[in-house]
């Protein structure tokens, strides 16, 4: 009964650290402006699309998973080291310490948090990346068009959603004194899922969906549609939604990265070191060949993290379905990674001193 | 007093390292100290002394390098005895974008105390510091002194038995310096013992039962304060009311009693007295109350401190 209790306890005492974590995260102005960046770049990618070469969306789905996953480590790694190398070097976690909350339990929080923060940030970046998709050009045949269009009804409802999003935090910083990052920083991404949601009901034209005015549906299906229902016809790739998934887990093995090196480093040397991590971990399957397991290689590919396994870009390029079983199977392993991650920056932190 | 042990350390060490392990300072050495329930203890020393070292350690924020601490009889890294320990830092480092109100809600959501609850301390606790107006604004903007005053505030969510104050009047206006010592003498009567640190050796003087003067990380003087500053080879009348005339014949008496001169003077009262006499005058000084949830009996100030009080 009384280990309930501090399993409650426990648990209530990490809910209360990670959200207060994230609070702080988001309101930081570098952490608004590297979504800002990131939403908008990712968007603006089928602008400067030139050649096709019947890859039409290519080009801005592999621009929008490479700013989720470079924009994305540098979040993991700053926010890492502001709120968890920071709060240690300003003392903020020695007065948490110093309540009844155990060191491990500061850790896990601090990278729950941080998570927190990753996670509205993909939500935002991934509605970008179907949205930039949707944008590029492809090519489109009507009764009384054929050829290339860009959609730019839709690049106006995004660009259009940024500002009034910016606007809103704006007015919430001045009127109702809130912190501008707090609004604007889940604002971003929650307009930009709202654009998402609104490009269903029009075509890459811009015309709204055939709505049934006069009669019903002669799709067969009497209950399908009605007179006067509208098509709900979402034009966006699907299939980058797992691909994204993966690449959040690999952004939440970052945060654990970070944070268990966050517990002993600053935050600048955690942040190199994550990208170092990136780096050799995309490079993991090149340096498993033919590598010893005591040779300098071997170990890196031993310790590192294969980010390979997480990057889907040339199997989505070739037409490739991520099956659930496979999602399963990255998650089973990102979360291993995670798990031993945190225990290593649990056993760093529990034997430092808070000065 | 009660003489139960709230604080013990037994040849306390703590010898600092660089990254080599090599040793690079030794910040305490030897380090014997016992505080009792319901004692407010000060500890006293220069820069770089130990002080802070020693609290760090109590609460398990720093390892020792040898010797023994027992808090409430457990050792110091143990989360349950915290829940009855309320620490105020050297700086207040608290969260920059939380108001007030959120942080001790905060830090009340870390003892587990029901929201309902915490609500009712955290606003109580907002009055007692002064708060009251800036309540709903965020830390960041707040001076030296306010967020000194919200640290306080969250050192007392739990209603500790151990209050542990690093510095507790630095940045805090002379008015918040009475206001700290008030509430620390009513938190002892009420049972509570305080461990403190100053520099400011007028305010130890003020409220601590017992100090310890350490250097160099070792302990040079320790006891009851009134035993420590006692000069026995002098002895002062007080005296009101004396016309010049009884005076220099009181002097001249005493002279021809002792065979060598008498010094002679008038009490003054303290620099800190007056000022608060001062503001008194323009009724900005209000009398200082305790948070309710605080205040479990009746406190009172015992006698020998209101000296020192303007306001008796």
């Amino acid at each position: 009964m009384v280990s309930q209790r501090n399993i409650l306890r426990t648990m209530a005492q990490i809910h209360a650290i990670a959200r207060t974590t994230a609070r702080e995260a988001i309101q930081e102005p570098v952490a608004f402006l590297i979504m800002l960046t990131a939403v908008v770049t990712t968007v603006m990618i089928p602008l400067f699309q030139f050649n096709r070469f019947s890859e039409e969306g290519r080009l801005a789905r592999d621009g929008g998973l490479s700013s989720m996953l470079i924009f994305g480590l540098v979040l993991a790694a700053g926010t890492a080291g502001r709120t968890v190398a920071g709060e240690i070097e300003s003392g903020t976690a020695a007065a948490m310490i110093g309540k009844p909350v155990a060191r491990v339990t500061f850790v896990v929080a601090k990278a729950l948090g941080i998570f927190k923060v990753i996670s509205i940030f993909w939500c935002g970046q991934l509605a970008a990346i179907l949205i930039a998709e949707r944008i590029s050009a492809h090519f489109v045949t009507t009764n009384n068009f054929a050829g290339y269009v860009t959609d730019r009804v839709t690049l106006s409802f995004s660009a259009g959603a940024l500002l009034v999003t910016l606007l809103l935090s704006t007015v919430a910083h001045f009127i109702r004194r809130k912190g501008f990052g707090a609004v604007a920083f889940p604002g971003i991404a929650l307009s930009q899922v709202a654009v998402v949601l609104i490009s269903g009901f029009y075509s890459r034209l811009g015309q709204p969906y055939y709505v049934f005015a006069q009669t019903a549906c002669n799709c067969g299906d009497a209950a399908h549609h009605a007179a006067g229902d509208i098509i709900y016809n979402p034009e966006l790739n699907l299939r980058v939604i797992p691909a994204a998934i993966l690449i959040l887990f690999v952004l939440a093995v970052i945060v654990a990265l970070a944070t268990a090196l966050a517990t002993r480093l600053q935050s600048g040397a955690a942040m190199a070191l994550c990208a170092l991590a990136l780096i050799f971990g995309l490079a993991g399957d090149a340096l498993a060949v033919n590598a010893s397991l005591f040779s300098l290689r071997g170990v890196l590919a031993g310790v590192l993290p294969d980010i390979q396994h997480f990057w889907m870009c040339d199997a989505l390029a070739r037409g490739g379905k991520i099956s659930n079983a496979y999602l399963l199977e990255a998650g089973f392993y990102a979360l291993t990674c995670c798990v031993l991650f945190l225990r290593v920056g649990c056993m760093a932190f529990e034997n430092r001193d808070l000065g | 007093m009660d003489t139960e042990v709230i604080i013990e350390t037994k040849i306390l060490k703590k010898t600092f390292k660089d990254f080599w392990r090599r040793p690079t300072v030794e910040a305490v050495k030897g380090l014997n100290l016992t505080v009792k329930r319901g004692e407010v203890f000060g500890l006293l020393g220069p820069n770089g002394s130990g002080k802070s070292t020693t609290i760090k350690m109590l609460l398990g924020l720093l390892h020792p390098t040898s010797g023994e601490i027992r808090m409430f009889g457990s050792v110091p890294s143990s989360t349950s005895i915290k829940e009855r320990i309320g620490y105020l830092p050297e700086v207040s480092c608290l969260h920059r974008f939380l108001t007030p109100l959120e942080t001790l809600m905060y830090y009340a959501s870390l003892f587990g105390l029901p929201r309902v609850e915490a609500a009712r301390r955290s606003h109580e606790l907002v009055a007692m510091v002064g708060l009251s107006q800036a309540a709903n604004r965020p830390i960041g903007g707040f001076s030296k002194g306010m967020a000194r005053r919200v640290g306080l505030a969250q050192a007392l969510i739990n209603a500790p038995e151990l209050l542990i104050l690093d510095e507790p009047t630095s940045g805090l206006d002379p008015i918040g310096c009475r206001e700290v010592k008030d509430m620390v003498r009513m938190l002892a009567g009420n049972g509570v013992s305080v461990l403190m640190t100053s520099h400011l050796l007028a305010d130890v003087e003020d409220i601590c039962d017992r100090v310890a003067v350490l250097a160099h990380g070792e302990l040079r003087a320790e006891g009851r304060i009134a035993e420590l500053l006692r000069q026995p080879e002098a002895v002062r009348y007080l005296v009101a009311g004396l016309s010049e005339e009884q005076s220099a014949a009181l002097r001249q008496s005493i002279e021809s009693q002792v065979g060598h001169p008498v010094q002679q003077d008038c009490p003054a009262m303290s620099l800190e007295a007056f000022f608060l006499q001062v503001i008194a005058r323009d009724g900005e000084r209000q009398k200082f109350e305790m948070a309710p949830f605080l205040c479990n009996k009746n406190f009172t100030i015992d006698s020998e401190r209101k000296r020192h009080n303007v306001d008796v």
